[in-house]
């Protein structure tokens, strides 16, 4: 009785994955058998139909902050890993969800994310400090990185490729005591040390913020 | 603070009124207004010191007066320069503000470079957590997830400013409720 090739040489067949000696024997059972002729010629019309259909790979809009989203997701689920690694077993139920078929993967899980979460404590950011979870720049060409410097004590958000103030430009700063949201109108004015309005924050037409001086 | 307020107001409103409510550079006009109704202190999560500081390899002023720094970073200059490779830190200005919880909270040391401050709620282990993006004038910079903890300042790199560089320093100054 003629033993049938499995799945997976066909597949590894259409997919050019076999060795010299592999394919030589395959072709010979292909020149015996129209039967399995037919099925390659089955499989290599359905490929050739999806690879038409379907595209290699689409962009994804603003890769930047779709990855730091992600990493911001991870970085939740890990946390809500943990919290429900400590969370207190219902009573009565302790033993019954240890004996879950899903426990010991869980469980194996857990120990992971918590070993990592020590791991990376240890090699970034130590506990107390401040952390940079998540950045996304706008503008392409504005490359946004963090670290901790220990050296400093402080936590370090550089943003490379940013373009130069034009050295004319005057900046000019302003010892703001404090602001306060207006709600009614929907402005921010910030006050000096002495209750006196120095800018006011609106927004404009499109949403953008405005500093406005308030002088008098 | 009311009389501050009505200011703030009557400020705002005049100039939408004189500048179509986009233009922003409209002449005062005489306007009479009620006086502002008492507003309830939004609740906070904390408060935060934002300065701008203009590194530069030899200055010429007197630099980062320790006074004129939050109590838990007299020592900015010193820390600066562990990270950014210059002699002289100035203090070009400086904004301590509270964190609303409900709604967003500006840190506006210049019109030129400030910060949008957005909680997310007080982080495990102490601190804030935070949303912020880093404006320049009418361009924001950089967006940013991030937890801000007490005693430990966290320093944006800026742009490039004549032989020097700008730097924005956030840090939480007070303990949480």
């Amino acid at each position: 009785m003629k033993t049938p090739p499995d799945e997976n040489q066909l597949v590894r067949y259409l997919d050019d994955e076999m060795d010299l000696a592999e394919k030589n024997t395959f072709e010979a059972s292909l020149a015996a058998d129209a039967e399995l002729r037919a099925e390659i010629e089955s499989m290599s019309r359905l490929g050739a139909v999806l690879r038409s259909a379907m595209p290699d790979g689409r962009d994804v809009p603003h890769p930047d902050f779709f990855n730091s989203q992600i990493q911001v997701r991870l970085a939740e689920e890990k946390q809500a890993h943990v919290r429900e690694f400590h969370a207190p077993a219902q009573v009565g139920g302790w033993l019954g969800w240890m004996r879950t078929p899903w426990f010991a993967a869980a469980a194996t899980a857990v120990i992971a994310v918590v070993a990592f979460g020590f791991w990376q404590d240890r090699h970034s950011a130590p506990t107390g400090l401040s952390v940079v979870l998540s950045t996304y720049a706008p503008n392409p060409s504005v490359h946004a990185h963090s670290f901790h410097s220990g050296e400093a004590q402080a936590t370090v958000l550089m943003l490379d490729g940013l373009a130069s103030v034009p050295p004319d430009r005057q900046i000019v700063g302003q010892q703001v005591h404090h602001s306060d949201m207006d709600r009614q109108v929907a402005t921010t004015p910030l006050f000096s040390d002495e209750g006196r309005v120095l800018l006011v924050r609106a927004v404009d037409g499109r949403n953008q913020p405005r500093l406005l001086e308030h002088t008098r | 603070m009311p009389h501050s307020l009505t200011a703030a107001r009557l400020f705002f409103i005049t100039l939408m009124a004189c500048g179509g409510g986009g233009v922003l550079n409209g002449q005062p006009a005489a306007t009479s207004f009620e006086a502002s109704p008492i507003i309830r202190k939004p609740a906070t999560d904390g408060k935060v010191w934002g300065g701008l500081i203009f590194a530069s390899p030899k200055g010429k002023g007197t630099g980062v007066a320790k006074g004129d720094l939050p109590a838990g970073l007299r020592d900015l200059p010193v820390r600066l320069g562990k990270v950014f490779q210059f002699a002289h830190f100035e203090l070009l200005g400086q904004h301590t503000q509270d964190v609303f919880r409900e709604y967003e909270s500006w840190v506006v040391p210049s019109k030129d470079l400030f910060l949008k401050v957005d909680s997310k709620g007080k982080a495990g282990g102490g601190g804030i957590n935070l949303h912020l993006q880093f404006w320049q004038e009418q361009q924001v910079l950089v967006k940013t997830d991030a937890v801000l903890r007490e005693g430990s300042p966290l320093f944006i790199s800026g742009p490039k400013w004549r032989d020097g560089q700008l730097i924005f320093v956030l840090m939480l100054t007070m303990p949480e409720d």
